[in-house]
């Protein structure tokens, strides 16, 4: 196979002058930075006068426009479609399916195009407008290759309804040919036009047609041999045309468009039941005749040309490099990957061009702020590199909003894709933390299973109470669940409330227990139990005796613990002495308190052993 | 065509006659995207890609540019020693911040990941690295290492996975490895002596956990192997390998260069058993390295092309699909690599074609 020749092609950045200076660049998630830089490493760079400019390169602009939006957006839903095909489907059944997904998609084109054209017309600007003609033409081309590849390689059309089908494709495509047949057929056969074309519903075989064919063929020839009609040049040379006379077809050059016009038209009136394999022949002469050496093929005609010649490949090859976005060969490729064509042409590689296509549309996708989500299915729908892809992609998708975020953890869930989301959570839970919404940052760290954040923010919370005395975000602490395992800090937290609301519920006793064991079992920070021990003053307070002795005790030992291992982490030796004081009242009246509880709680379980 | 140019270079050749192991699907070629800027006829399909310009405003030359983790911030720096953030979404360009703290130009910029909250990291002539938070709504200067005794050329932050770590490699040819360790502090491990002269890249391994990825119990961190690459003024390049005890220590040394190595780039991880490595050096060649196995210690280096001038840069794009090459020949070309595991720039050198001086041709023996 040939090798495409192209040079490589050649952007360039306006304002970055090449003479001076060098350019650097580097990556970002779907663009390119490119800036004018001089890379020699010297302290004081030569005074030259130097670009500020950064230029940010993308690849994928067509993913921006708003009318494309739709192609992607209803291609998407057919793609999805097709891939669910019934793979026990075999024959017509399936052919058919395959030929009505192929119509669907060319259907979206022209839908598009539709609209491109209404605005086309309807822009204020004559460069917009003409910038969304051109853009037009480009779908129109789209659809007509397209077109052919469905007639070709799709329906598979054989000798005989291949060429109505070739005559419909051109007459969608080219509005002149009416014309010219209206011309044909108001010569002196209509009837015999009428009666041969009357296809539809014909139960003719190939033979009978080609017989029939040949009989008014032989006809015409008799009677232009016979210059039945010499007095009229025009009748003559319409006669000419009917016998498939290349040259008295070019003549009438004005009314045929382009080659692949030509094409069909000569084909009609010289080989009418032309097979397949033979088609490349006549394609290759007709766009010879057709440009007669005064002009070059241009993209598109190679591209047929390929068609013509049932080498896929090429097409897809040749469709690459003529458009600007992958999604025209993604689609199409992986629609004839369905149709089994590309293993058939023996490629080792085959099924994973259709891979690597949609790939790379898929990737283009994901710069786009809402259609990334199309992106996720056509990974899905790559058996190689999909997934691996789909976790490099989704993790740079910038989580603006909650709801965005949860869309895209809830992706990475359903496809077990647990690293993202674990990093995801990371960063939503570090972003929760900066900016204080401390209620936000425990639940993103839980779904991280992230313990060391989580000790991070209930620390936080804890602090918060400390400095307030009351807790944000009770209902989310309340309700942890045995998501309070994650981490001690966590547990903690998680207990201390339960202590607060055992304590509103007036469950004095199964608040005081579990005051004392959040200490004895060293859950509570050390920093913390001093606020520990001031919480349970009110309960060594009540008028019943709530801790018992061997609590008080317990208590005690807690307190002489905490006060002989002064002075705690961290504090400054200024606030140590302002503290000092504070602490040592507060030291002051736990001991009291406790002494006093004491004494009431032996005297009281000594009177309950009495009686 | 004199312009500066950004040449997409081509890949290829979608079709192979050549029947090819399974591995080798990886190495399609397939054409990139086509690029006119410049007004020509109505060619079907080719539009103009999308040029947002930020301008911005240094004073001096700049020498580094990045986008941060979601594309939506771009950090510059330049010789005119500041440091300058901006805010890029939607085609936009905000300054949010402009940072003073280096006292010489500043070489390069790195993001840290997005978990850690918003942190920059750059290093300069000045010896220094300064690593800049985002706290509260404003940028201000986290922290400052000085411990180097000439100019810090590059610095690259460790895969997130491994915690936050950044390699730093100066012309004193020492590498220092600071850790964040919590509460303000950073723990600083030196390779001295690294590179003889100098070193003049970093780029870390992607993190790989060895043997199967299972789920870890909450709180513990699996046990990766950190590894990370340095090119230096010795013509070599050096592959670092953190050891139990915590130190570093030389794993691999890979010599291909005859002269100063300016850049190595680590290949991101797309699931496959190999490691990739790109470098790029004063004697203008470019090569891809590749190790197969990850305990096999074989390295094997290809030419990817040989430039008339120094290469300075190399980077992968994020799926490490395509491989970007900067030179001093004032291009910036990117490069895939072929069926037949050649690296392929333009598609059809044999008929002289391309915008790329002859001296391409050798070195290239493509596929056909």
């Amino acid at each position: 196979m040939e090798e495409l020749d192209g040079e490589p092609t050649v952007t360039l950045i306006p304002g970055v002058n090449s003479k001076k200076n060098q350019m650097c660049f580097d990556w970002g998630p779907g663009e390119m930075l490119v800036c004018e830089t001089s890379f020699n490493k010297k302290e004081k760079s030569e005074m030259v006068p130097s670009c500020p400019f950064i230029y940010i390169i993308r690849k994928d602009v067509d993913v921006y426009s708003q009318i494309l939006r739709k192609l992607f957006n209803e291609s998407h839903g057919i793609f999805l479609g097709l891939q669910r095909i019934d793979e026990e489907l075999t024959g017509k059944s399936r052919k058919s399916q395959l030929v009505r997904v192929s119509k669907n998609y060319r259907s979206v084109i022209r839908a598009c195009m539709e609209e491109m054209h209404q605005v086309a017309i309807a822009a204020k600007d004559p460069a917009n407008g003409r910038q969304f003609s051109s853009q037009v033409s480009i779908l129109s081309a789209m659809e007509l290759i397209w077109n052919l590849c469905e007639i070709l390689f799709i329906e598979v059309a054989p000798a005989g309804p291949l060429l109505l089908h070739l005559l419909d494709w051109v007459r969608l495509h080219v509005c002149e040919v009416d014309s010219l047949s209206a011309d044909v057929l108001g010569s002196e056969n209509p009837s015999k036009h009428d009666s041969f074309w009357n296809l539809p519903g014909n139960t003719q075989t190939l033979t009978e047609l080609e017989l029939k064919w040949q009989h008014w063929h032989e006809e015409c020839e008799r009677y232009l041999q016979d210059s039945t009609f010499a007095t009229s040049p025009h009748l003559e040379s319409l006669l000419k045309i009917m016998l498939g006379d290349e040259a008295a077809l070019l003549e009438q050059k004005e009314l045929l468009s382009n080659w692949y016009h030509f094409l069909v038209t000569r084909l009609l009136y010289s080989n009418p039941t032309v097979k397949p394999i033979d088609l490349h022949y006549y394609a290759q002469s007709s766009l010879d005749l057709f440009l007669g050496g005064e002009s070059s093929p241009e993209p598109l005609d190679n591209i047929l040309l390929a068609a013509f010649e049932f080498d896929i490949h090429q097409v897809i090859k040749e469709c690459s490099i003529a458009l600007s976005n992958w999604w025209f060969v993604a689609h199409l490729t992986d629609l004839l990957d369905h149709c089994k064509l590309l293993q058939s042409h023996n490629l080792y590689f085959g099924s994973n061009m259709r891979e690597f296509l949609l790939l790379e549309y898929a990737s283009g996708l994901f710069a786009h702020p809402s259609l990334w989500q199309l992106g996720v299915d056509y990974f899905d729908y790559c058996p190689e590199l999909g997934r691996v892809s789909l976790e490099l992609h989704i993790e740079r998708i910038p989580l603006n909003t909650e709801q965005k975020a949860l869309k895209v953890l809830r992706i990475c869930e359903q496809r077990q894709m647990t690293e993202q989301v674990r990093s995801i959570c990371k960063i939503l839970a570090m972003r929760a933390v900066r900016n204080n919404r401390l209620g936000s940052a425990l639940s993103w760290s839980i779904r991280a299973k992230d313990a060391a954040f989580a000790t991070l923010v209930s620390d936080r919370f804890l602090r918060d109470y400390c400095e307030r005395g009351c807790f944000s975000d009770l209902d989310l602490i309340d309700n942890l669940g045995p998501a309070m395992m994650l981490s001690d800090r966590l547990t903690f937290l998680g207990k201390y409330r339960e202590f607060h609301r055992m304590y509103g519920e007036k469950r004095f006793a199964d608040a005081a227990s579990l005051l004392l064991s959040l200490m004895t079992s060293r859950i509570a920070p050390r920093s913390f139990w001093m606020t520990l021990l001031t919480d349970a003053l009110p309960l060594l307070e009540q008028k019943q005796v709530i801790f018992s002795a061997e609590q008080t005790y317990e208590l005690m030992r807690c307190l002489e613990d905490l006060t002989s291992r002064r002075p705690v982490h961290g504090e400054s030796d200024t606030e140590q002495l302002q503290d000092d004081d504070i602490e040592t009242t507060k030291v002051e009246m736990l001991r009291l308190s406790l002494a006093r509880n004491l004494a009431r709680a032996i005297i009281r379980e000594g009177s309950l052993e009495g009686s | 065509m004199r312009e500066p140019v950004l040449t997409w270079c081509v890949p290829l050749e979608l079709l192979c006659s050549h029947p090819l192991p399974v591995s080798a699907f990886l190495k399609t070629q397939v054409k990139l995207y086509t690029y006119r800027a410049c007004a020509g006829k109505d060619e079907m399909g080719k539009m103009v890609s999308v040029i947002n310009t930020v301008d911005t405003s240094h004073e001096d030359m700049i020498h580094d540019a990045q986008m941060d983790y979601y594309g939506t911030r771009l950090a510059t720096c330049s010789s005119d020693r500041s440091v300058k953030i901006f805010d890029v979404r939607n085609g936009g360009q905000i300054l949010i911040a402009d940072l003073r703290g280096h006292e010489g130009p500043v070489w390069q910029v790195a993001w840290a990941h997005p978990m850690y909250g918003n942190i920059l990291a750059s290093c300069s002539y000045d010896r220094k690295v300064i690593i800049w938070r985002e706290e509260n709504g404003t940028w201000e200067k986290s922290h400052e290492h000085a411990g180097h005794d000439s100019s810090v050329n590059s610095v690259c932050w460790a895969p997130h996975d491994y915690g936050l770590i950044l390699a730093c490699g100066s012309s004193d040819g020492a590498i220092s490895l600071l850790t964040y360790t919590g509460e303000g502090q950073w723990e600083v491990k030196k390779i001295n002596n690294a590179h003889t002269i100098g070193c003049n890249a970093v780029s870390w391994a992607p993190a790989v956990v060895p043997g199967s990825l299972i789920d870890q119990p909450s709180g513990q961190k699996p046990n990766y192997i950190k590894r990370f690459a340095s090119g230096g003024c010795d013509n070599l390049i050096k592959l670092w390998k953190e050891e139990e005890d915590g130190q570093w220590k030389e794993e691999q040394k890979l010599e291909a260069h005859s002269d100063w190595v300016r850049d190595v780039a680590w290949a991101p991880s797309i699931g496959l058993p190999t490691s990739t490595i790109a470098s790029c050096s004063q004697d203008g060649r470019v090569f891809i390295w590749t190790c197969d196995d990850a305990s096999s210690n074989t390295w094997s280096p290809k030419l990817l092309h040989k430039f008339n001038d120094v290469v300075w840069h190399v980077s992968w794009s994020i799926t490490a699909n395509i491989l970007a090459v900067s030179g001093g020949d004032n291009k910036v070309t990117l490069w895939k690599e072929s069926v037949d595991g050649q690296w392929v720039c333009i598609s059809d050198v044999n008929k002289g074609q391309g915008s790329v001086s002859a001296s391409v041709t050798e070195g290239q023996q493509n596929e056909q």
